[in-house]
């Protein structure tokens, strides 16, 4: 059965440290001088919203840090994906990474994060929300943060109308959900070489050799990492160029940068690896402390984890939309991004 | 890491094309030739074939001040084929100079030059071996080049007609106020929003030159020609704040002094 959409309020009553509406990022947007953004853990913000129906490239918010409390007008459904969380509904604990239907009024909680930066919270439906370059991920440098502050009120379009099953109130599936392990004292994060590797001798074996510890000063910019850095050897002044997502900077100074979705597009630093792209959305849940090290692999194995990590999305993304179907949830009729929408409207 | 280019001597001499992998999922593009300025131009006019040719897999392009870097999704072509198709691209849209590119618009953008504004001046002035009110004069009579967007949409511009090459600062300023107009080389920028730079700032323009609730947030765009005019400090009430357009489009200072036609319509294929 599918109703129409209707207005719901959700009202955030508490806003952590920091959240902000997020997506998967600006597309077509680097070429005009405007970094991508978009959720630093794309994996998690990618489950999250496929857990509830929606398009991969949904609006959903991205929380770090604190304590995270919203209540309903309406019967919602929702998921909660990221690092390890407390997540609770009226005070009992639910599961993280699986649909949630949430009834009207019941106060949900996000808190206490452990082992990494960020949770990613989508509902089924459309959150209301302003956008830049077509996307919701924030800006903030050109005037565009999106972030959310306690007592706001949010309005989600959705068609979603309460669960019921004759003997659950929950239902309880089971989806094939490929959860990340942020578990391991120390992260393996797999590179592969940069333009300079070669000319920076040592570097290979101490960047697999070594632990390297994540500073205080990193954010979406970029990874500032404390470790043993070697400098490469007879390069003349690099012209600035441009810098991918994961390359491993070193720049004059005895600091690793690994760069984030938010990266100044051009600098002139070595590269000495980068990192693969698989690899990316744990580097993006990376926090002060964090302790890690490296693997080399090659550009095959590095494209073949990439293919193996969105298989399983799409693995999880069928199965989903023919369980919503049997059963009589939502499931957002198209992939494609909403419509863009002027940052005035907000 | 070099893929190898293949043999193109029948095709129009196309210029040479460096492609080096960055990662697993970006490619680096450089054209080969000793000339510095051949570069740069071959390299913003590849950007326009790119942008017009849209390889398969090609998600987005981040112009350098010699280079190209193309992201794209590793899962739909692998860096060897990219890079046959993008020299394909090139054999079928000479990049030689004066090859059709994108219609072009003019802006005449209103500068304040004062010692509040202009800190680098007396000493871009000295670098120069110049008064500074003839860095001032080189610098208006300038037809600048918009070459590429670098950070939050910056304009960065080429063809300053400096008698020589202008340092950048000893130690970056962490903070540049929105509006200064800063030079480097024989290239010129403007800082659209606050941030650090370690370009010499020369003077400010009152106007808004990005603005993200306009759509698109810049009326310029790559391979755009931009001129300065210092204006008096008395003029920067009137102009404060308002959102720069092309000059025949309404807010600046010289209406109707485009001297390149088709730029109506000019900002149509920004997205």
């Amino acid at each position: 059965m599918t109703f129409p959409e209707r207005a719901i309020g959700i009202k955030v009553s508490e806003a952590g440290w920091l959240s902000t509406f997020q997506d998967l990022g600006r597309e077509n947007s680097e070429f005009m001088g405007v970094p991508c953004g978009g959720a630093a853990d794309q994996h998690s913000a990618a489950a999250a919203n496929i857990l509830v129906g929606n398009s991969r490239k949904a609006t959903c918010l991205e929380i770090m840090g604190g304590r995270f409390a919203f209540t309903a007008t309406h019967d919602v459904m929702c998921a909660v994906t990221g690092v390890p969380a407390e997540v609770t509904v009226n005070g009992d604990p639910v599961a993280m990474w699986e649909p949630l239907c949430i009834p009207a009024g019941a106060r949900v909680v996000i808190a206490k994060a452990s082992g990494g930066m960020r949770n990613y919270l989508a509902f089924s439906g459309e959150l209301e929300t302003a956008r830049f370059m077509g996307s919701a991920a924030p800006e903030s440098r050109m005037g565009f943060p999106q972030q959310l502050a306690p007592g706001q009120i949010l309005t989600l379009h959705s068609r979603y109308r309460g669960f019921t099953h004759p003997f659950l109130t929950q239902p309880l599936f089971q989806l094939p959900v490929p959860v990340p392990d942020f578990s391991p004292d120390v992260w393996t994060i797999d590179v592969v070489e940069g333009p300079e590797t070669d000319r920076t001798p040592g570097i290979r074996k101490l960047l697999s050799s070594s632990n390297y510890t994540v500073g205080a000063k990193s954010n979406h910019v970029g990874l500032r990492l404390d470790g043993p850095v070697v400098h490469p050897e007879g390069l003349g002044e690099i012209v600035s160029h441009g810098v991918p997502i994961g390359a491993f900077e070193i720049p004059h100074g005895d600091e690793l940068i690994i760069l984030g979705r938010s990266r100044t597009l051009t600098a002139g630093y070595p590269i000495v690896a980068v990192a693969a792209k698989a690899s990316l959305s744990m580097l993006g849940q990376a926090s002060p402390g964090r302790k890690m090290t490296f693997r080399w692999i090659s550009n095959v194995q590095a494209v073949e984890q990439y293919r193996e990590q969105q298989r399983l999305l799409a693995h999880l993304e069928g199965r989903v939309h023919a369980l919503f179907a049997a059963v009589g949830l939502p499931v957002s009729t198209s992939s494609a991004a909403a419509p863009s929408q002027s940052p005035a409207a907000a | 890491m070099t893929t190898h280019t293949a043999p193109a001597e029948r095709l129009r001499h196309p210029p040479e094309l460096e492609a080096e992998p960055f990662g697993d999922s970006a490619l680096m593009l450089r054209v080969k030739n000793d000339d510095a300025d051949f570069r740069r131009a071959a390299g913003s006019r590849l950007r326009d074939v790119l942008l017009e040719v849209r390889p398969y897999g090609v998600l987005d392009i981040v112009a350098g001040v010699e280079s190209l870097l193309v992201e794209f999704d590793c899962l739909a072509v692998t860096h060897e084929q990219l890079a046959q198709t993008i020299r394909l691209a090139v054999a079928g849209n000479a990049l030689e100079p004066g090859a059709a590119s994108a219609s072009q618009s003019l802006f005449v953008i209103p500068m304040v030059a004062s010692e509040e504004f202009s800190p680098d001046l007396p000493g871009v002035a000295e670098e120069l071996g110049l008064s500074p009110e003839a860095v001032l004069r080189k610098f208006q009579s300038s037809v600048l080049t918009i070459n590429l967007l670098a950070a939050a949409m910056a304009p960065m511009m080429g063809g300053v007609q400096f008698p020589g090459q202008v340092s950048r600062c000893v130690e970056p300023r962490t903070n540049v106020e929105p509006g200064s107009v800063m030079v480097a080389g024989t290239n010129a920028i403007i800082q659209p929003f606050p941030g650090p730079s370690g370009w010499k700032v020369i003077g400010r323009t009152p106007l808004t030159i990005c603005d993200i609730r306009e759509d698109p947030a810049t009326s310029y765009k790559p391979g755009d020609s931009v001129r300065f005019e210092v204006v008096p400090e008395r003029e920067w009430a009137r102009l404060e704040g308002q959102f720069l357009r092309a000059s025949d489009g309404g807010a600046s200072l010289s209406a109707g002094a485009s001297p390149k036609a088709g730029s109506e319509g000019a900002n149509s294929d920004l997205p």
